[in-house]
């Protein structure tokens, strides 16, 4: 048997750490590069190739928009500020706004917390949770006079503020987009249809387009409830 | 077991409908005068009768092939570089049916039938190398090696060759209209995966020890006790490039067969990042072989050029290209990477098996015209058996009534 002396450290050896050694310092900052900010230039193709929106079956989610589970969009801009507003099926969901509560411009929001507050027509209100980490630099002034914009054009002129974000990168982790973003939702249409009343009969299942206040329609008596478990702030959720 | 339609439809109608392509015979065999075809049926024309010759007057009237260099080009082409290139099969289903990166699903068909196609010809290709191949069954089944290399390739090569076959099941029963078989096979997919993956990396690594036992043929540049890893951990860079060049190559080629909903570029653009990643480690694992060797002096000589640019030209520079496409979204760059580190792995394969073996004998082995037009005629029947296949199974999309949500 060969002897073993393994205090000896030959160059060849200390070569061979210094090698490993380096590669774990270069990898570092090489992992890093590769996984970079990947998602801006795939919103930029996907915006090139489709101009409006993608209808994912019944409700319409833009290629260019990062979504949030609690329903909420988020979209970058040049200056690194991003806008945010809620999707298409919470503004369904919850129907006519009589107003939407939004945090004052300075205001720290954090991704997973309360952002805003919706208030419908029949005066209950339904909050809803940030897409991302930052501080509010702008409100959409429109909506204090047309609320219900928020709910026609969700994406569009309806935005609901737009925020500095401070750990967007770590933020996007959470964030659901392209076929993801589709595949979530068919996830979510598959858990709106588990609460259709059966009295309801056909709804969008038939091909129907999901009517303004969906929530209220399933079950007028809790409808705020039954959204803000959709919108991830039910009693149950918060708690978490 | 028998579909509907099959029923329904009289045996021409089957036949018309599955093989021809639903035109009759005399407008298929029409539709099929195009260039492309006639370039493959010309290397065929030549390329076939070149395998009947070499079965008809044995290894040493077709090929350069001695004592001294027993391996050529059909080894280090057909068989290294090919078992290499089918790594995408394993890499795809792993990342997919195991890791759950459910977003690769569309590449997942194209790169196992890739990958069963690449083994195949392999086989075919080792088949035409060894000097009796008819002899295959007795190491598998008969005379086992334990001990052997050799033996636990063959046993996992035709394992593996088995689990591809019966993972591109699924298309195939689609094709034929068989949805209960189907079923079957689609529950098997997650157990061959894992199977899979296991072959391949026996066997992957195992076809670079085979070269464990030559480290006196071998330059020491290319010779290392890790020369298993670095089989391993290449051919998975090899595999994810051969996907994003296939892909492409196919969406360009089969234009009414793709699904055009998936965003093959994108996937691509993923595929790259891993390749990079795997290109990265794998040179810096390549550089510990050079010292943990001390082969730092033969660097400077003819050899060490040629190790050089196969080390900066194929192997770290298409890492950083990979990374900077990725990146930036740069797909074309992407895509001319990808073939490049295909060319690399090739010239890795060849290099091992063929280039730097024997460097220090003077009977030099060079490839006969025949071995050389031999190894093109096999790959020109795998491209023809891919589009043949490809033509007429559900490979590039989902038929909408077997869609998985």
């Amino acid at each position: 048997m060969i002897p073993h002396d393994i205090l000896t450290l030959y160059s060849a050896k200390m070569l061979e750490y210094g090698i490993a050694v380096l590669f774990l310092l270069l990898f570092i900052p090489f992992w890093k590069y590769v996984q970079g900010p990947s998602r801006v230039p795939a919103f930029a193709t996907s915006r090139a190739a489709t101009p409006a929106a993608a209808a994912a079956e019944w409700f319409l989610m833009p290629l260019d928009r990062a979504f949030h589970r609690g329903h909420a969009w988020l979209k970058d801009s040049a200056d690194g500020i991003v806008t945010v507003g809620m999707d298409d099926f919470a503004a369904k969901l919850v129907g006519p706004l009589s107003r939407v509560s939004l945090p004052a411009v300075g205001t720290a929001v954090g991704q997973g917390e309360t952002g805003w507050r919706l208030e419908a027509i029949d005066g209950r209100t339904v909050d809803m949770l940030s897409p991302v980490d930052g501080t509010v630099v702008e409100l959409n002034a429109a909506l204090s006079s047309a609320p219900e914009t928020a709910e026609t054009d969700p994406y569009e002129q309806g935005w609901l503020m737009r925020v500095r974000p401070s750990r967007l990168r770590a933020n996007r982790m959470s964030l659901l987009s392209g076929q993801a973003a589709r595949q979530w939702m068919d996830e979510t249409l598959a858990g709106l249809r588990g609460h259709f009343a059966p009295g309801l009969g056909a709804l969008a299942q038939d091909g129907g387009v999901p009517l303004s206040g969906m929530a209220r329609a399933i079950d007028a008596e809790h409808w705020d409830q039954l959204a803000a478990t959709f919108l991830l702030t039910g009693k149950e959720d918060l708690h978490a | 077991m028998n579909s509907p339609t099959a029923q329904a439809l009289p045996e021409r109608g089957w036949i018309n409908e599955k093989i021809f392509l639903g035109m009759p015979f005399w407008e298929y065999l029409r539709s099929l005068a195009t260039p492309g075809n006639f370039v493959a049926g010309l290397i065929m024309a030549i390329g076939v009768p070149l395998i009947a010759y070499r079965f008809i007057f044995g290894l040493g009237a077709a090929t350069n092939l001695s004592q001294t260099n027993p391996w050529g080009i059909w080894i280090g082409f057909d068989m290294l570089s090919g078992v290499a290139l089918a790594a995408g099969g394993y890499s795809l289903a792993t990342a997919v049916y195991i890791f759950g990166l459910k977003e690769y699903h569309p590449v997942v068909r194209p790169a196992v039938l890739t990958g069963f196609l690449g083994y195949l010809f392999a086989v075919l290709g080792l088949a035409a190398d060894l000097g009796r191949p008819w002899n295959l069954p007795v190491p598998i089944f008969l005379s086992w090696g334990g001990p052997s290399v050799m033996f636990e390739i063959a046993w996992c090569v035709v394992l593996y060759l088995t689990v591809l076959g019966m993972e591109f099941l699924p298309p195939v029963f689609e094709w034929l209209g068989w949805p209960k078989a189907r079923m079957w096979a689609v529950r098997m997919t997650i157990g061959l995966t894992v199977f899979g993956v296991m072959l391949s990396t026996l066997h992957q690594s195992s076809l670079g020890g085979l070269f464990l036992m030559a480290p006196t043929r071998l330059h020491p540049l290319w010779y290392s006790p890790f020369i298993p890893a670095y089989f391993f951990i290449s051919s998975i860079a090899a595999g994810l490039s051969m996907v994003i060049v296939e892909s492409a190559l196919s969406h360009r080629a089969f234009q009414s067969r793709i699904d055009h909903h998936v965003n093959i570029d994108k996937l691509a653009l993923g595929l790259a990042r891993g390749a990079s990643i795997v290109l990265f480690a794998y040179f810096f694992i390549k550089l510990q072989g050079v010292a943990d060797g001390g082969r730092w002096s033969l660097l400077n000589t003819g050899y060490g050029y040629w190790f050089l640019l196969e080390m900066l030209g194929f192997i770290l520079l298409p890492s950083m290209l990979f990374a900077y496409g990725a990146r930036n979204s740069r797909i074309t760059l992407v895509r001319w990477t990808a073939a490049w580190t295909v060319l690399g792995i090739i010239v890795n394969r060849l290099n091992v098996s063929v280039i730097a073996m024997n460097w220090n004998v003077p009977d030099r082995y060079i490839p006969s015209w025949m071995e050389v037009m031999v190894s093109i005629t096999l790959v020109t029947i795998g491209i023809s058996t891919f589009r043949w296949i490809v033509n007429r199974m559900p490979v590039l999309r989902e038929l909408p009534e077997y869609h998985e949500s």
